[in-house]
């Protein structure tokens, strides 16, 4: 991928740098590279930089100090020495081909050339347009730390870095795409994580050839985990740096990309989607309750429709202590029709909920439920039992933690319902069953996905089932193959 | 410093024999999907439930098709269950992915439906039943057949994967 073209050294003869520098990069063509010249001892010395990403006040300080050698030191034979002792900043590097320099200072780091001298010294100046931590929109707790990750790949890992002091805390970085060059790191702790699952990720990721990853981390998610036409999500996102470290500890593998605030936890399994960090900031039962009631909202999201179109198609099918259920007048389109309109419609809201400002959005909601809901019935389109059933199974979706998951079991209830309406109570006995196989089958980087359901694990089981208490929990998942799987220190 | 070993925290957690992996598969396996086998007959899904086989053969009460009778009958079809297990850990432990285990559920289906079928004077023969009745055990029975082997022979595999994994990292060390 990289490495393809040869790489130029950099020459001793300034005037050969600044006409590559003006060819390669455009230097005074792209505005927002900028250039200045220095004379040093009587010898030029050219200094480029970006300028949206510098530090304008670093740059002049070290441009202050450059120019004191004029009047302190004479020795032009050790000026590169001296150049690079004068500048006065912990991260300076010597480099030795045009190559770096380019990816250098397109990174916003400056870059110094001085004449006769075949180096040129590279100065992290760099200071990124960015927002400070903010707790995540999608996973607010009500307790426990607002900091979240933001776009900046470094903040992000000063942002772990605080949680997990530990010096076998690894994070090793990637560059990707040939054109966006954009950083991607891999943190992971060195005698806990599965070599074998870190070296399968570092292999993926060198191997993507793209020109450019703006979607960042979905992209590399795509190359990672070869999604073909599942729609169930097979990596975890999160904004949260101590959900981040959390799974660390447990030996998973994250992966952040620059450019976004989300971090991919890998590996993942469904029940990774279905948990939150609310309930850890819960006192054990508590958290185990609101999980149980997470749970049933999941569940009925993706089989209360189908059920109950079943019951409705025929009624006989109904226990007796039962038979309430099922509408009192059809009304006069066929309820699976009514159960597909209503639910489309509801993501007809939902979506325009998003791309909708705050202010309108409270008035959208109010046509929503009164014109839409009630009018409806009124006018015998819908039946007051439909759109009962239908908000119950949203809410449900609303519940899943993660929005992926919830998407995917909105399309496994639809096919569900048009399968129940077909074949009746074969159609839902067997969606059902292929619904758990097809998720039993899917494997996101060798790891099972209904892990551990099935294949069963009765002890990882108990963790999902129950919010178990920190003190008790002491082995790390096995479905991350641990090195070590105790997680308290030796004796 | 002594550590207090009454405190829950200063406890170390056993690892897990796959024996005993077994032996809790087959039991949880018994009681989830007979506990779907009740919900299906319970919706009418299905003419047979789990009381049909294990209390209604030989005691026709009242209560034996009530809830307490399928209660029963769920926790009975559990035990027996440790049984199948222990029957696919012995034979298809090493065997790989989901289907083998998928198509052991189905040839139980067909043990004890056609094989066993003599046994149960209640449950008519198999193709005498209503096709409902059938799609819906046969898919519980797949599912149970998957929950057993898949569950085995992927602590049995993962294991054994782990070994070689581990054995191999130490030898890379020296």
């Amino acid at each position: 991928m990289r490495n393809t073209k040869n790489k130029r050294p950099i020459s001793d003869k300034l005037k050969e740098n600044q006409s590559y520098m003006k060819d390669r990069v455009g230097v005074g063509t792209s505005f927002d590279v900028g250039y200045r010249k220095l004379s040093l001892l009587k010898k030029e010395t050219d200094l480029y930089y970006l300028t949206g990403l510098c530090d304008s006040s670093l740059i002049v300080e070290l441009i202050k100090k450059l120019v004191e050698i004029n009047d302190n030191e004479s020795n032009v034979r050790k000026l590169a020495d001296i150049v690079e002792n004068r500048l006065v900043h912990q991260q300076v590097t010597r480099v030795k081909t045009m190559d770096e320099v380019v990816d250098q200072l397109l990174s916003g780091l400056i870059v110094i050339f001085v004449d006769g001298v075949d180096e040129a010294f590279i100065v992290d100046v760099r200071s990124y347009p960015g927002r400070s931590p903010q707790e995540p929109d999608t996973e607010k707790v009500v307790r426990g730390s607002r900091d979240g990750y933001t776009e900046n790949i470094i903040q992000n890992t000063a942002l772990t870095r605080r949680r997990v002091r530990d010096e076998r805390l690894r994070h090793e970085i990637v560059q990707v795409g040939e054109r966006s060059k954009t950083d991607i790191c891999i943190s992971f702790l060195q005698d806990v994580a599965d070599e074998g699952l870190v070296n399968l990720i570092k292999d993926e990721i060198k191997n993507i050839e793209i020109d450019g990853i703006s979607m960042a981390d979905k992209t590399v998610e795509e190359f990672l985990v070869k999604q073909g036409f599942n729609p169930f999500p097979l990596v975890r996102y999160t904004e949260r740096p101590d959900v981040a470290a959390n799974h660390l500890l447990e030996g998973h593998v994250l992966i952040m990309v620059d450019t976004s605030p989300s971090m991919i936890i890998t590996p993942t399994t469904y029940f990774h989607h279905v948990q939150h960090a609310e309930e850890y900031r819960e006192s054990p039962v508590a958290g185990t309750f609101i999980r149980w009631v997470r749970f049933m909202g999941i569940l009925m999201s993706v089989f209360l429709l189908p059920l109950w179109l079943l019951m409705t198609m025929d009624p006989s099918l109904l226990p007796e202590k039962l038979q309430f259920i099922g509408p009192n007048e059809e009304g006069n389109i066929p309820i699976v029709l009514q159960i597909l309109m209503a639910d489309i419609g509801i993501e007809f809201l939902r979506m325009a909920a998003i791309h909708t400002p705050t202010p309108l959005s409270t008035a959208m909601g109010l046509i929503a439920a009164v014109l839409i809901g009630q009018i409806a019935i009124d006018v015998g389109m819908f039946s007051a039992e439909v759109i009962l059933y239908v908000a119950v199974s949203a809410i449900g979706s609303f519940a899943t933690p993660s929005y992926e998951l919830s998407v995917a079991n909105k399309i496994a209830r639809m096919l569900l319902v048009i399968i129940t309406a077909i074949f009746s109570v074969k159609g839902l006995v067997i969606g059902f069953s292929l619904y758990l196989l097809l998720l039993t089958t899917t494997r996101s980087l060798n790891t099972p996905y209904l892990w551990p359901f099935l294949p069963f694990d009765y002890k990882a089981m108990i963790q999902i089932i129950f919010r178990v208490s920190v003190p008790l929990n002491k082995v790390r998942p096995s479905i991350v193959h641990p090195r070590n799987a105790y997680k308290q220190p030796k004796d | 410093m002594e550590k207090d070993k009454s405190l829950e925290q200063n406890q170390r957690a056993k690892p897990t024999s796959l024996i005993g992996n077994t032996i809790i598969t087959g039991l949880v396996g018994g009681l989830l999907w007979s506990f779907f086998g009740f919900l299906s007959s319970f919706f009418n899904f299905s003419k047979v439930s789990p009381a049909s086989f294990i209390l209604r053969p030989w005691l026709v009460t009242g209560w034996s098709d009530g809830f307490l009778g399928q209660l029963i009958s769920i926790v009975v079809i559990g035990i027996l269950s440790i049984a199948i297990a222990i029957i696919y850990y012995l034979l298809f432990k090493h065997l790989k992915g989901i289907w083998p285990s998928a198509v052991f559920g189905i040839a139980l289906w067909f043990i004890v439906f056609y094989l066993l079928q003599p046994i149960f004077p209640n449950i008519p023969h198999m193709t005498k039943l209503d096709s409902d009745t059938v799609v819906t055990t046969i898919c519980l029975y797949l599912l149970y057949g998957t929950f057993i082997g898949y569950s085995i022979s992927y602590a049995y595999l993962d294991k054994k994967r782990m070994k070689i994994y581990n054995f191999r990292s130490i030898k890379s060390k020296n």
